[in-house]
């Protein structure tokens, strides 16, 4: 048994990946070397998915690592971490990340709706993991921090107000 | 948001991805109205998006087209809009390492982090952090302390996280600011909290004398974030394994403390702590053993894995502290998760009694032949426990009846040019992960022809299709 005493360290998430229904990437963050090249970093991922995408359990230790995962519809989410990582540490990550997205998307977490908001997915993250450190875990405040602008009223609904206002704002 | 699917995407079917036939060249091209004023922002964001996409497929850029691309993204800080400024702040760091010049965004950044739109301020602080070097700290030194101390969170938040990617480049630079994020520390908002600390025992950890009054400290004034416990936990086991404290240290009873935390997340890593101790009598693992027992019931499957897994590493060394759990591990033989069910049987055969490895046997040649091809690491596993099993029940002998000649068997694993099994005294079995179908009909053969009283073969359980 290795009594290993894990050096004490921010950094605790290893990777954050979307995958889709084939296996294919969708969205990838890697935040440390333990694949250093894409087509590494691509072999991993489908040896994941292999190995998650046909049960709903949301824990293995794959590769010698710690995998949590979530799927809904079409789409496969995953946080990495070490084997020696806290478990529940990781599953934090993976729920703030799956509930901030369920806001923005208005519930519609599928792989649709995820490509018509990637800007809202890169942000999210950013307001997640920062360099593998957790930066926030709290849905809420993140969905607040990304701050995108909810749906464009169409221009013949806005008042002549708001159609000068932003005609304003595009010129400044 | 982006524009929606037009009608061409509509008719192609739900498989069509607007991002799948991006070409970087044409994407770069189009780049170039960042340069165009007015601005117009929607399409920028939607141009960026994709830029960002194809450098998140792992597309290869060069560098000089990943510096025109950057510079005419520079351009695109003269609009006001939100996302897009944000996007721009994205940007500047995914493109850092691939771009030259990268520094030209400084000054606009530093106007961000210190202007009026606490949504800007914490992203543009961690952008500006990423294109920092030694030199430009030390310019930006004063408004990176405002900002540790800031009241907004998420400014204090990025600013401490920022600093701590800065400690292996700057530590001189970065020491200085440990006033700040002692400070910091006192915060009510648990996540600065937790990067507070991170920060803190990152610059001390070099003096234990220090970390030891930062513990005390801390574990007196009672924080509020369950991510800061686990870091105080994780410090505290570090403190005594070093200094070699003794169980009667302050620091062992506040780790026990945490095992009554209300958050599960800290109760784990406190038990996980006192696990992983190397000297721990079985009564001092008592009160973390408990706790993992009660976890093995949670509907949660991270904190069964969590709790079947530390429960493992404890049956190694300390079998009779588990064996209380027995019961609780025999109904993870079912679980619908496998690394859980594995870990479980693996962990009962360290600490089961003879009686119930015979009901353990049965339990498990139900749950093998249930196993699909699909997991073929799970299947190395159980097969592997399937020898094990043997071994364990021919070596325990004495009043089962099961004598199994258990030199043979080591010997006919030796023929076979693979040692998956070594025979061990008592309850020490230790298996390689790859063992030799062969070996394991030998196994189930001298099961079957020895064992009369077991009702059960095992050999059909063994299917050939490994």
């Amino acid at each position: 048994m290795d009594s290993l005493i894990l050096e004490p360290s921010l950094y605790t998430v290893k990777a954050v990946l979307i995958l889709d229904n084939d296996g294919d990437r969708l969205y990838a963050k890697y935040y440390d070397d333990t694949y250093p090249t894409v087509k590494e970093q691509k072999a991993f991922e489908k040896n994941i998915f292999n190995k998650t995408h046909r049960t709903d359990s949301e824990i293995a230790l794959l590769e010698g690592l710690t995998v949590v995962y979530k799927s809904n519809i079409d789409l496969f989410f995953y946080v990495i971490g070490s084997s020696h990582e806290n478990e529940l540490m990781l599953m934090a990550v993976l729920n703030c990340l799956f509930d901030s997205l369920s806001q923005m998307l208005r519930k519609n977490v599928e792989r649709r709706a995820l490509l018509e908001n990637m800007e809202g997915l890169f942000l999210a993250v950013d307001e997640i993991v920062d360099g593998g450190v957790i930066l926030e875990s709290d849905p809420q405040q993140v969905v607040h921090r990304v701050a995108l602008r909810g749906d464009d009223v169409p221009l013949t609904e806005q008042t002549v107000t708001q159609v000068l206002q932003s005609a304003k704002e595009q010129i400044k | 948001m982006i524009k929606k699917f037009d009608k061409k995407d509509e008719e192609s079917g739900s498989g069509s991805n607007p991002f799948q036939h991006l070409e970087k060249s044409a994407v770069l091209q189009e780049a170039r109205i960042f340069n165009e004023t007015p601005i117009n922002p929607r399409r920028c964001l939607h141009i960026l998006t994709k830029i960002i996409y194809l450098l998140n497929q792992g597309e290869h850029f060069g560098t000089t087209e990943a510096t025109e691309a950057f510079f005419a993204m520079t351009r695109l800080f003269q609009s006001n809009d939100q996302t897009l400024r944000r996007m721009c702040y994205l940007t500047i760091k995914e493109m850092a390492n691939i771009s030259e010049d990268v520094i030209i965004v400084t000054s606009s950044l530093t106007k961000d982090m210190t202007g009026k739109e606490d949504v800007y301020r914490g992203p543009a602080i961690r952008a500006l952090c990423r294109i920092t070097d030694t030199t430009m700290l030390q310019a930006i030194e004063r408004y990176m302390k405002q900002a540790i101390v800031d009241k907004v969170p998420s400014v204090s938040s990025s600013a401490l996280v920022s600093s701590l990617h800065m400690v292996k480049m700057s530590y001189d630079v970065v020491k200085r600011w440990v006033n700040e994020a002692q400070e910091a520390a006192s915060s009510d908002n648990i996540m600065v909290q937790y990067h507070a600390l991170g920060l803190l025992y990152h610059l001390r950890k070099n003096d234990r004398l220090a970390v030891s009054k930062m513990l005390n400290k801390f574990t007196k004034s009672g924080l509020k974030s369950p991510f800061a416990y686990c870091m105080l936990i994780r410090i505290a086991s570090k403190l005594l394994e070093e200094t070699e404290g003794g169980h009667d240290s302050p620091l062992f009873d506040f780790i026990e403390s945490c095992l009554r935390n209300k958050n599960e997340m800290v109760v784990y890593e406190a038990a996980s702590a006192i696990v992983h101790m190397p000297t721990c009598s079985a009564r001092e693992l008592a009160p973390a053993v408990s706790v993992l027992q009660l976890f093995c019931s949670s509907p949660k499957a991270a904190l069964r894995y969590a709790a079947v897994r530390t429960l493992n590493k404890v049956a190694m060394k300390h079998p009779s502290a588990v064996t209380a759990c027995n019961l609780d591990l025999e109904n993870l033989i079912t679980d619908s998760n496998r690394s859980i069910a594995t870990l479980a049987i693996t962990t009962l055969l360290k600490t089961g009694s003879e009686s119930s490895v015979d009901r353990l046997m049965k339990q498990i040649s139900s749950f093998v032949s249930e196993i699909s091809d699909e997991f073929k690491v799970g299947r190395a596993n159980i097969w592997c426990v399937c020898v094990c099993v043997c071994v364990c029940v021919c070596s325990g002998g004495g009043g089962s009846g099961h004598q199994l000649p258990l030199p043979e068997v080591s010997q006919e694993a030796q023929r076979h040019d693979e040692l998956p099994v070594q025979h061990a005294p008592s309850d020490g079995v230790f298996l390689s992960s790859d063992v030799s179908v062969d070996h394991l009909w030998l196994c189930a053969d001298r099961w079957d022809n020895h064992t009369a009283s077991s009702s059960m073969s095992l050999r059909p359980t063994l299917s050939p299709s490994l």
